[in-house]
């Protein structure tokens, strides 16, 4: 069993009880901060918008945040392409393991593929905000 | 401890003791209801096929007149009601407390006379009787044993690694909260917003409880994708993890369909037209885009069918969808260990 495992005996800690433990506490913390949400949900709830009417349709209609983006992408490139193209992303980020298979070697591969995340993650932020101010 | 029946006669008139108390019990329920006007008391008068006096009926009909009705009950908490009690904080807590610490001492008694009971050989608590006794049946230790002491690398302490495991509390809240909230959410449009309005002004605790479901829904989303990007910049989906990448991926998915669908439920305009917006791109799918916008909207328009069928989605499709996934997840992680950063 030891040698089925990518790791010795030395540098490993049992998952009960001490991992247990530790995620006991990151769990504790994200309670504080869960309840600490509902006071402030108690002070100043969500509340909701008008009701809905089918009749009228509102000059600005927006998505949750993590649509706005996507919902930018559609105000400026046809309807079709505008489905297709994140269709094709989310295929290409499901096979992504399949396509990059070498077992890491060096910090550059590893350099290469966060400059990937974080050009993704600006562009997302930048669609996201430009989605909420136009 | 056991109660033994030796004989029928004794189950009857436990039976038949216990139906009297119960009786009991309901008459002055029944009767205390009747003095506070929670029921109709019964009436004494004759029924309307006798012959009746007249005179005395004509009195009994002005004083129904005279008399204003009982006022409804308005009051959300029957027992209080029914007790005739002014609701504050401080009955219900002293009684809580009174009682609950009485019911502690007890229980613990009980578990300790438990514990010495028939063991003239050597003491054991009863829970570990219990526990040898589940073993003995289903032999479980063992495996759980090993489930449980299966070691985790050092390197999996740090922060970062702890992005999925947030991710699945917060799946957790979610799940506990919106079952909360389906106890008095109405999922048509007639009733869906008032009901929200009811969550939010008149239900206990209702206003926070929507908020962590409303909060918590984003903050799943970002720890959701933090992970992914975690994962991403590790390559901890290389072989032979693949798998575990595209179920994370489908995982991220469903959460976003959570989301959309979510967002519908509250049926205020922001919501009806983004639904609106959101099933018309995905009517735009070649192919497949005029039955998907049909499977969504349950025809051409966004009507109560969809409120429904997003309700639907939501409550129980997606939630089942996550969970199969999520056990997927979870099963090749403890198989396959976590992965080892360079």
């Amino acid at each position: 069993m030891v040698a089925k495992t990518p790791h010795d005996k030395e540098d490993s800690i049992p998952f009960f009880p001490d991992h247990i433990t530790t995620e006991a506490k990151v769990v504790v913390g994200m309670l504080v901060v869960v309840l600490a949400i509902a006071a402030y949900g108690m002070l100043s709830p969500v509340g909701l918008g008008d009701p809905a009417d089918p009749m009228n349709t509102p000059l600005h209609v927006k998505p949750e945040w993590y649509f706005l983006a996507l919902y930018q992408l559609f105000k400026y490139i046809p309807k079709t392409a505008g489905v297709v193209i994140p269709l094709i992303a989310v295929i290409m980020v499901v096979l992504w393991p399949f396509i990059d298979r070498k077992p890491d070697k060096s910090r550059k591969t590893q350099m290469i593929r966060f400059i990937i995340a974080a050009v993704g993650v600006i562009v997302f932020i930048i669609g996201t905000i430009w989605g909420e101010v136009s | 401890m056991k109660i033994v029946f030796r004989k029928p006669s004794h189950i009857i008139v436990t039976i038949l003791v216990m139906s009297a108390i119960l009786i009991v019990i309901f008459a002055n329920a029944q009767a205390k209801a009747t003095s506070m006007g929670e029921i109709a008391a019964p009436s004494s008068e004759p029924a309307p096929g006798e012959p009746a006096d007249i005179e005395a009926s004509m009195t009994a009909m002005m004083a129904a007149v005279s008399k204003a009705p009982p006022t409804p009950n308005t009051d959300p908490c029957l027992h209080c009601h029914i007790k005739g009690e002014e609701k504050g904080i401080w009955t219900p807590l002293s009684r809580w407390v009174l009682f609950g610490s009485a019911g502690l001492f007890f229980a613990f008694g009980m578990y300790r006379s438990a514990s010495v009971w028939r063991t003239r050989t050597h003491w054991k608590p009863i829970t570990t009787r219990a526990a040898e006794w589940v073993d003995e049946r289903y032999e479980i230790s063992e495996p759980l044993s090993k489930v449980l002491s299966k070691p985790v690398p050092n390197y999996a302490l740090r922060w970062f690694y702890c992005l999925g495991g947030m991710t699945a509390f917060l799946f957790v809240v979610q799940a506990v909260t919106g079952i909360l909230l389906a106890f008095y959410y109405k999922p048509t449009p007639e009733a869906a917003y008032a009901s929200i309005q009811y969550i939010e002004s008149q239900v206990s605790f209702g206003a926070g409880i929507r908020a962590v479901h409303h909060w918590a829904a984003n903050g799943m989303i970002v720890m959701c994708i933090a992970h992914m990007l975690r994962v991403f910049i590790m390559g901890a989906y290389k072989p032979p993890r693949e798998l575990n990448w595209v179920t994370g991926v489908v995982l991220l998915l469903v959460t976003l369909v959570f989301g959309f669908t979510g967002y519908l439920l509250p049926w205020d305009q922001r919501a009806f037209w983004a639904s609106t917006v959101g099933s018309e791109i995905a009517g735009a799918i070649p192919v497949i885009g005029d039955l998907a916008l049909i499977f969504l909207r349950v025809g051409w328009d966004v009507t109560a069918q969809t409120l429904s069928r997003f309700y639907a989605l939501h409550v129980i499709v997606m939630p089942i969808l996550l969970l199969v996934f999520m056990m997927g997840h979870f099963m090749m992680i403890r198989r396959q260990g976590i992965a080892k950063p360079l």
